[in-house]
Parts: C-alpha cells; structure tokens; sequence
C-alpha cells in the first residue's frame, strides 16, 4: 500500500516544500501565492465555514452527476437506434458541450433562480456531454460478430440492448462519467459564483477580501471533491469490470 | 483654483521633463471596461508629459491591487477600501489621484416598495451583493440579514432586477439606475456613503517599489491624470465616442449620461480634483479594523501620495 501511495506523495511533499521556502524567503509575495502553512492555517480557522461549503457543493454537484449519468445515457440510447435519429439530434448533444458555461449562468440564475437549482443545472450542463458522448460510442462499437449471433438467436432489440451492447458499453459509459465526474464539480463551482452557496461563493468571498490562503483553501477542496468522485467511479468500475474486462484485471 | 494648480504644476513639470530619459511604455490597469468611471484617464494627454501609456481594460474581477503590487502593471485603478487591505496584507501599494470623491456606491430598488432608506432594504426581499465587499459586511452588522435574501451580485446585469419587483441590488449611483430607468422601471437610490461609508473609488495607485524608484514618472501620470480629468468633465463627448468604439456594448447615450450624473460625485471644489486627505483615509482604516477586515491597521499616510503638490519641494536632477 505504502509502496503505491508514495510515488504520488513525493511531488506534493516537493511542491509543498518549494512553496513554503519560497514564500519565506521572501522570492514570492505572500498575498500572490500564499505559504502552504497558511493555507493550512485558513483550512483550521474556517473549517466550520468550509465543511458546510464542501456539503452544499458535493450535494448539488452529485445530483447535477447523477442527473447526467440518468439523462445522458438515455439520450445515447435513443440517438443509438437509428442513423437518422443520430444525424438530427447528435449535433444538438455537441452544442451542450460547445455551451461557455460561464456566459450562459447569468441566464440559469433568470431560468431556476438563486440556490441549489441553477448550481446543479449548470454541473448538469457541463458533465452531459462526455455522457452521451461515450456511451454512443461504447453502443455502436459492439462486436458485430455478437450482433449477428443475437440476430441469429432471434433476440429483440431491448434484449439485444440490455444483454449485449449496454453490457459491452460499459467499460466507454464509465470513461464518460470519469471525465463528468470533475466537470461535475467545476459546473457546480461555476454556478454558485452566480447562484450563490457553497465552495463557489467562499472562493468570491475571500476573493474580494483579497484572502489568497482563503481561495486556495476552498479551491484544494473543491479538487478534493472532484478526486473523489472520480474514485468512486473507479471503484464502481472495477466492481462491475473486474471479471470479464481487461482494463480492470 | 484648480486650474490655477494645475498651471502652477507646469512649468514645474516642463523643467524636469526636459531632462528625463524618453520614458518607456506604462500601463494602467482598468478594473472593469472602458467606461465614463475611466473617462479622465481615457482623455489625458499623455505625449505632453510625455508617457507612453497602454491602457489595459478589465473585467469583473481583475485583481488590479495584486497586479500593481507585483508590477505586471505599473498604474492601477483600484478602491481605498481594497489599498487599505492590501497594505495590511503586506502589499505595499500607494493612492496617486482619487477620481470619486464621494463613493459611488449604492443600493437600487424599486420605488413600488416606497423604502425610505437602506435600513429598509434589509426588512425584506432580495438583495444582490458582493458579501466579501467591506460596506456588506457594514450593512450585516449594522441591521443584520436575517430578513432579506441575500443573493450574488450580477455585475452590471440589471435582469433578475426587472424581473423581480422585490429585488434590489448593489450599484454605482450613475449607472444601472439610468439602465434601469430607461428600461421602464421606477428606480430609488441609497448611496452607501448615506450609512457613513465613504471611501475614495476609482483610485489611480502604483506600488511602493516602483513609487520609490520612479517618483518623476509617478507625479508626471498623476499631473495627467488630473488635466485628462479636467479635460473630460468640461468636455466629455471626444473622450465618450473613443471609449464607446472600445466598449460597443454601452449604448452612446449611457456613455453620456453616465458622464454628466457622476460629475457631482467627482468634481467638489475647493478640493482640487483627486486629492486626497489624512483624515478621510484614517476613518476608512477605522472602519476596516471594526469590520475586522485588516489585522494590523497601516499608517493613513502611508497609503496615499499627493505628489503633484509636493513637486516645488523635490530637487530636479
């Protein structure tokens, strides 16, 4: 375990070390990058502030995940029953990714209003795209030569999409929700700099307050809320993988 | 009188600028996009003194204290409220010329909902509001927010305000109240400075190291700064269709109204334009150590410089 672990801790030990001395020697301004003990320091003193923060954000940006997860694949099933459903509807699923998030929540805010519902809209909005996007790819790459030995066996199509190409997708469905998984929480950051609440509006805040050790407190955590729901899709991963594919053997 | 300073100020200024080096390209740091707040700056007439300046527009959020502070810029547009915090953070940075006087600050409403002042702001609605700004958190404490929503600031954005007649936001006095009114609603208006906040904004500021070492340069752009200042609240309209072709987004007759309503706020005689007090910096400092903004409460007259009238006084080389 130690042996695994400590190839990822050296870069941070040296990156932590090189910060410190740096700012206490003076070669970098305190109130440009801030000392990691400071950070550390702001993480102590604002820790009741910052857990709520970490709650509001990891709920509204696990449900604008989860809402991808539910109404991406949905959507790549249906683009996956036809050529031409996929040639009109496919360009409208790029457009979302295409979408500046940033330009379009001042206008989730006028849609859904301050709070929760415009912080989860705009995690919805940004983690949608490498949903659909890889899911329709893991469908319509099944093996042809399992098609044909279910056609042959005179399987219907919600047999075939159920016992063979959902199945066999999965491994693509959850490259997709790993990539969702950390824009998941940059949307939801996103929207509560316009929304209001959580991680976001601690970030404005201490902005403002030209609070540096503040900012880069919040910004570690909300990297920590990313890093953890992208382990556990890894861990979900390897559940269901862990038998028959081999990227998890 | 305040030309007569500034003509004082002249033949100081040519005696020296004859003997300094061709100076070399300086940039002033806008914290939002060219707009009439920046007017002065904007008319200055920079070859006669002579600097070669760029102007570098900003946008919400440019860090123009940091900025100046670290010298990726080496003027800076920036508020006395934020300069005090910086400095007690140890950002060493100096005031040069404060544009508004008075601060333009305030709440807007709707006067459907007959308030009478910014405490009745805080019964009831929706507020839009920076919280990390100073006067926030003077308005937390002093009336509380239990009662009112309190929401982000959308900038400039004046939509959720039309939409909701329960919505009131932060503003600048001469500025989104217009918008709004001319978009059809009744508007009402509560400076901040009607709750005793009144910090100098729109403040051209330099670092203390490149103060230090360019002190000529420093007074030079401030002595520009005010005739570019004097220049554009006589005649404002060159000034406003150069700044509107870089900021097409404002309509032409904002650029004009906008410039007419802050003269007020900018221009109050006997004071010459852009000066700047002991006494109003060390309130301010008062008010941020209350707050508990700033730890360690820096020295009034370290914070700002009134350069251009301390030039008789400094040999020339």
């Amino acid at each position: 375990m130690i042996k695994r672990i400590f190839p990822a801790l050296l870069p941070l030990f040296a990156v932590v070390l090189i910060a410190e001395t740096a700012v206490r020697a003076g070669w970098v301004r305190s109130y440009l990058v801030p000392a990691p003990s400071a950070v550390a320091q702001a993480l102590f003193e604002s820790r009741q502030e910052l857990v709520g923060a970490v709650l509001t954000t990891s709920a509204s940006a696990l449900l604008g995940f989860v809402l991808s997860t539910i109404i991406g694949i949905a959507i790549a099933v249906f683009l996956s029953s036809s050529r031409a459903i996929q040639r009109a509807f496919y360009p409208y699923a790029v457009f979302f990714q295409t979408v500046p998030i940033i330009a379009i929540a001042p206008l989730l805010v006028i849609w859904f209003g301050y709070g929760i519902r415009t912080v989860v809209a705009s995690a919805f909005v940004v983690s949608i795209f490498p949903v659909i996007a890889n899911t329709l790819n893991g469908i319509l790459s099944t093996d042809p030569a399992l098609r044909d030995l279910f056609r042959l066996y005179g399987a219907s199509t919600w047999t075939t999409l159920f016992k063979l190409r959902f199945p066999a997708a999965l491994p693509q469905i959850l490259t997709g929700l790993r990539v969702a998984s950390g824009l998941a929480v940059i949307g939801a950051i996103v929207g509560e700099f316009i929304g209001g609440q959580g991680l976001g509006s601690v970030v404005d805040v201490a902005r403002t307050q030209q609070r540096v050790d503040k900012v880069f407190a919040a910004v570690l955590l909300a990297s920590l809320l990313g890093l953890a729901l992208f382990g556990l899709i890894n861990l979900i991963s390897y559940v269901t993988l862990r038998r028959w594919h081999e990227s998890e053997q | 009188m305040l030309r007569r300073n500034f003509l004082c100020a002249f033949p100081l200024f040519a005696g020296f600028s004859a003997c300094s080096k061709p100076s070399n390209k300086i940039r002033l740091a806008l914290n939002w996009k060219p707009d009439p707040q920046f007017g002065g700056f904007y008319a200055a007439p920079y070859q006669q003194y002579p600097l070669d300046v760029e102007i570098l527009p900003g946008g919400a959020g440019t860090p123009t204290i940091q900025m100046v502070g670290a010298g990726s810029a080496e003027f800076g547009i920036v508020s006395a409220d934020e300069l005090v915090i910086a400095r007690s953070r140890g950002n060493d940075v100096v005031a040069l010329f404060a544009v508004f006087q008075d601060n333009p600050q305030g709440i807007m409403a709707h006067a459907s909902r007959k308030l009478q002042g910014i405490e009745d702001v805080m019964k009831g609605g929706t507020l839009a509001i920076q919280k990390g700004l100073p006067y926030a958190r003077l308005l937390e404490k002093k009336y509380g927010f239990a009662k009112v929503n309190v929401v982000p600031s959308p900038g400039g954005d004046i939509t959720a305000f039309l939409a909701d007649p329960n919505f009131a936001q932060q503003c600048f006095v001469m500025s989104e109240p217009l918008t709004a009114r001319r978009k059809g609603a009744d508007v009402v208006v509560f400076p901040v400075s009607e709750i005793g906040y009144n910090p100098y904004t729109t403040v051209l500021a330099t670092s203390g190291d490149y103060f230090r070492k360019n002190v000529r340069v420093a007074a030079v752009m401030t002595m520009a700064a005010r005739a570019g200042w004097r220049a554009y609240l006589d005649d404002p309209k060159p000034t406003n269709q150069h700044m509107n072709q870089l900021n097409p987004s404002m309509a032409a007759d904002s650029f004009t109204e906008v410039a007419e309503a802050q003269k007020p706020l900018i221009d109050k005689p006997p004071a010459a334009l852009g000066s700047m007090t002991k006494e109003r910096w060390a309130t301010l400092i008062q008010q941020l150590k209350d707050l508990g903004d700033i730890q360690t409460a820096p020295a009034p007259e370290d914070c700002f410089r009134n350069v251009e009238m301390r030039l008789e006084a400094m040999p020339v080389k």
